[in-house]
């Protein structure tokens, strides 16, 4: 099968007066896809599906509809292939629904022409597709936001286009209407093969029902790709500013981001590489926290399937990994060591320490040695940390002796790193 | 079933022009002199080509003639057109500018109009033009400058956005009433003139208008019911307009273009009579939806026969003296459509 483009962008330049609005933007959308347009606020989307529609004519650079340039269409032919809902779908008059729809009837008649046998047949389809017959005889401006939102599908619709182009359709509807739009959609992609490109602001239904995302920051693509490729968390943090965890959601099995901290890089601010030495979940917290204040951190040595080692994978920080449920080995000692020496600062949890993880507790004495910063993270106190005999008791003992910070709560290490 | 229900519209459109015809037909009948429906009838069918000749009308006093011939039916036809032409632009202006409070007089044509015309019975010139007095050609041009200038102001670019063309249209407004209301003082002589043009009148102005203006009016209603289509769709959003393959701002263009030479012309020869573009189009509304396809026509039927009526009362009310017509049309359109109004919420 051969894959043909339906829009074809290539370096286009758009701005209002002298502000660019999108910079060297190229990319394309292939016939038959699910393609969501994605980024923050002022990103430029809009403008971009609205240069894509040829309402807005980019300053340079080059746009081609089945590859021919879109300045080669009439309006009205333009109209026939490729098919608009705004994003704003408020109409103050009383026109019927039905009369909405077949509106989208206007490129194919004439002036004085009346619709045809044909025209009502196409009307009607698009209203059956779309779930609107019921509503066809109320008013537009009595209906509800999400049944506006179809009627102006089921228009678009009876354009008979090859291509939706979608401004924000779910913004303003709740979740239940939201899902209903995206499903009709679609349904419309892969049964009726219409191509649908949208603007969308919520990332994690964009990456359950795209089959490409094209992520947007300041007019420039930041991403293009699958889902997988480009939900990570540097396009997020570097297009949001956010600090995000991503996973697969487990109901959905697509992927799923969680926000956890605006990220405030503040001028005077110093941050720091910080390695976390943990296990069993008494770094959760710590690393949410130390996360959020935007520090760099590594993790090590972890056990795969450790509550640590899945809470740091979510939030993509590097980990220094041991087999499950297996002893540490000299070589993921050495790999830890690595991470230590390329950090600043070395925090270590109160985890239970036994002979498997013994070797966790060295590290930390030896990052001592280093000359690292090294703080001993000690939540509650507990006598029995000790699965090794002593031996433990005896290490931590020595390095309270060389003077390592011991700090009860969370408060006073964020405290202790300004 | 059938969608839009095309043949309503159709037993609406005709029975509207039906109405339209009897209503010029009896209120050409109403006056201080009375003259029988039938010798109306002969007298009218007499000026048919061909046919009249046929028609007897030794019997018919030359008096009876002359009123019916050169005063009454020259009125009652006067009154259709500028109710037509007043109803049509202000039902395509609210479409144009999504707005139910628009008029055809929202872009400064009245008051431009008002000014002009004011500055041509302050300096009393006496000159005319085709049959138009001074008045009329001041007047046209007043309004036509005004809309300019507004347009002008109301631009960003080679866009016309709705708002910055409305607040254009007020603040002008002002401005120019302001500088007559200053010319009325200065001139107060004049005043009651002055005020008496912006009251509106059809009295008194004979065939002259109608055989000038009732071709290029009439051509230009028909020309701005090309654009029905394009304003149903434009109000449903101008970018859905635009990716439906219109060019949304040379139709606006041409709309408002062809409404300001419709109310210019109408406001030229009969002066400002309110209320007529604004409430007409609104009852119509009412009757038939919002498609402009049935609109445009049917505001222009309405329109027309409104202001006959109008006229009517206003020149028998209080015979032998007149009411300016401007004053009817807002002493008796304003509570009926209040009862419109009511009787549609009642409805929902």
């Amino acid at each position: 099968m051969v894959i043909i483009n339906a829009i074809t962008v290539k370096n286009i330049l758009f701005g209002y007066n002298k502000k660019d609005v999108l910079r060297d933007i190229t990319f394309d959308v292939l016939e038959g896809e699910f393609l969501s347009i994605i980024g923050p606020n002022g990103s430029g989307k809009s403008t971009l599906l609205k240069t894509l529609n040829h309402i807005f004519i980019p300053k340079s650079g080059q746009i081609l509809i089945k590859d021919l340039p879109i300045e080669n269409y009439k309006k009205k032919d333009l109209a026939k292939y490729m098919a608009m809902v705004p994003q704003d779908t408020n109409v103050d008059f009383e026109f019927r629904v039905e009369e909405v729809v077949a509106m989208g009837r206007h490129p194919f008649q004439k002036r004085f022409q009346q619709e045809t046998k044909e025209d009502e047949d196409i009307i009607y389809q698009s209203m059956e597709l779309t779930n609107t017959l019921e509503i066809r005889n109320r008013y537009i401006n009595e209906i509800s936001g999400g049944e506006r939102q179809r009627v102006f599908i089921a228009k678009a619709l009876a354009q008979k286009p090859s291509i939706i182009l979608l401004d924000e359709p779910t913004s303003h509807l709740d979740i239940n209407h939201q899902m209903d739009i995206l499903n009709l959609l679609k349904r419309l992609n892969e049964e009726n093969g219409i191509t649908v490109v949208l603007v969308i602001h919520d990332i994690n239904l964009a990456s359950r029902y795209s089959d490409r995302i094209l992520l947007l920051d300041s007019g420039e693509v930041i991403g293009l790709g699958n889902p997988e490729e480009v939900i990570s968390i540097e396009n997020i943090e570097k297009s949001y500013g956010m600090n995000v965890a991503i996973e697969r959601n487990k109901y959905t099995d697509h992927i799923y981001l969680t926000p956890i901290e605006i990220k405030h890089r503040i001028k005077d601010k110093k941050y720091y590489n910080i390695h976390i030495i943990s296990g069993g979940g008494t770094g959760q917290e710590l690393i949410n926290r130390l996360y959020g204040e935007g520090h760099s951190l590594s993790l090590g040595v972890l056990n795969v399937g450790d509550s640590d080692w899945q809470h740091g994978r979510s939030l993509r920080i590097e980990i220094v990994e041991e087999k499950p449920f297996s002893s540490i080995s000299d070589k993921s000692y050495k790999k830890a060591l690595d991470k230590v020496k390329e950090s600043d600062i070395v925090i270590m949890t109160n985890v239970p320490i036994g002979s498997g993880n013994l070797l966790n507790l060295k590290l930390a004495e030896r990052s001592i040695e280093l000359g690292k910063k090294i703080i001993y993270y000690e939540e509650d106190h507990y006598e029995n940390f000790d699965f090794t005999n002593g031996e433990a008791t005896t290490i931590l003992d020595s390095m309270k002796a060389k003077g390592i910070k011991v700090i009860k709560n969370i408060d006073d290490i964020i405290e202790e790193l300004k | 079933m059938k969608i839009l229900g095309r043949k309503s519209y159709a037993v609406v459109l005709v029975s509207m022009f039906i109405t339209l015809i009897l209503a010029i037909m009896i209120t050409s009948n109403i006056g201080s002199a009375s003259i029988s429906t039938y010798d109306v009838f002969r007298i009218i069918s007499s000026k048919i080509p061909y046919i009249g000749r046929t028609i007897d009308i030794g019997d018919i006093t030359l008096g009876q003639h002359t009123i019916i011939w050169n005063v009454r039916l020259p009125r009652v036809i006067l009154g259709a057109l500028v109710g037509a032409s007043l109803a049509i632009s202000g039902a395509s202006f609210q479409g144009l500018l999504k707005n139910p409070m628009a008029d055809p007089f929202i872009l400064g044509i009245s008051s431009g109009a008002a000014l002009g015309a004011s500055i041509a019975i302050i300096t009393k010139v006496t000159f005319s033009f085709f049959g138009f007095s001074f008045v009329s050609i001041t007047a046209f041009i007043g309004a036509l400058l005004a809309v300019f200038t507004v347009y002008n102001i109301g631009r960003i670019k080679n866009k016309v956005p709705v708002t910055t063309l409305l607040l254009a249209g007020v603040a002008v407004g002002q401005f120019l009433t302001a500088i007559m209301s200053f010319l009325m003082v200065i001139y107060n002589k004049d005043m009651t003139k002055i005020i008496y043009w912006t009251l509106g009148s059809l009295a008194g102005k004979g065939w002259t208008p109608i055989t000038t203006l009732g071709v290029p009016l009439t051509i230009t209603m028909i020309i701005l019911t090309f654009f029905a289509k394009d304003l149903n769709v434009m109000l449903t959003g101008e970018e859905s307009a635009k990716s439906l393959g219109i060019n949304v701002e040379r139709t606006k263009i041409y709309i408002l273009i062809l409404g300001t030479f419709l109310t210019s012309l109408s406001v030229s020869v009969s002066g400002i009579i309110g209320f007529v573009g604004l409430i007409i189009p609104h009852i119509v509304r009412l009757i038939t939806g919002p498609d402009h396809r049935i609109l445009l026509p049917a505001s222009a039927f309405a329109g027309g026969t409104f202001m006959i009526i109008a006229d009517t009362i206003a020149r028998t009310a209080i015979s032998p003296m007149e009411v300016p017509v401007g004053i009817i049309t807002a002493l008796f359109g304003g509570p009926f459509f209040i009862y419109l109004l009511r009787l549609k919420k009642k409805s929902i």
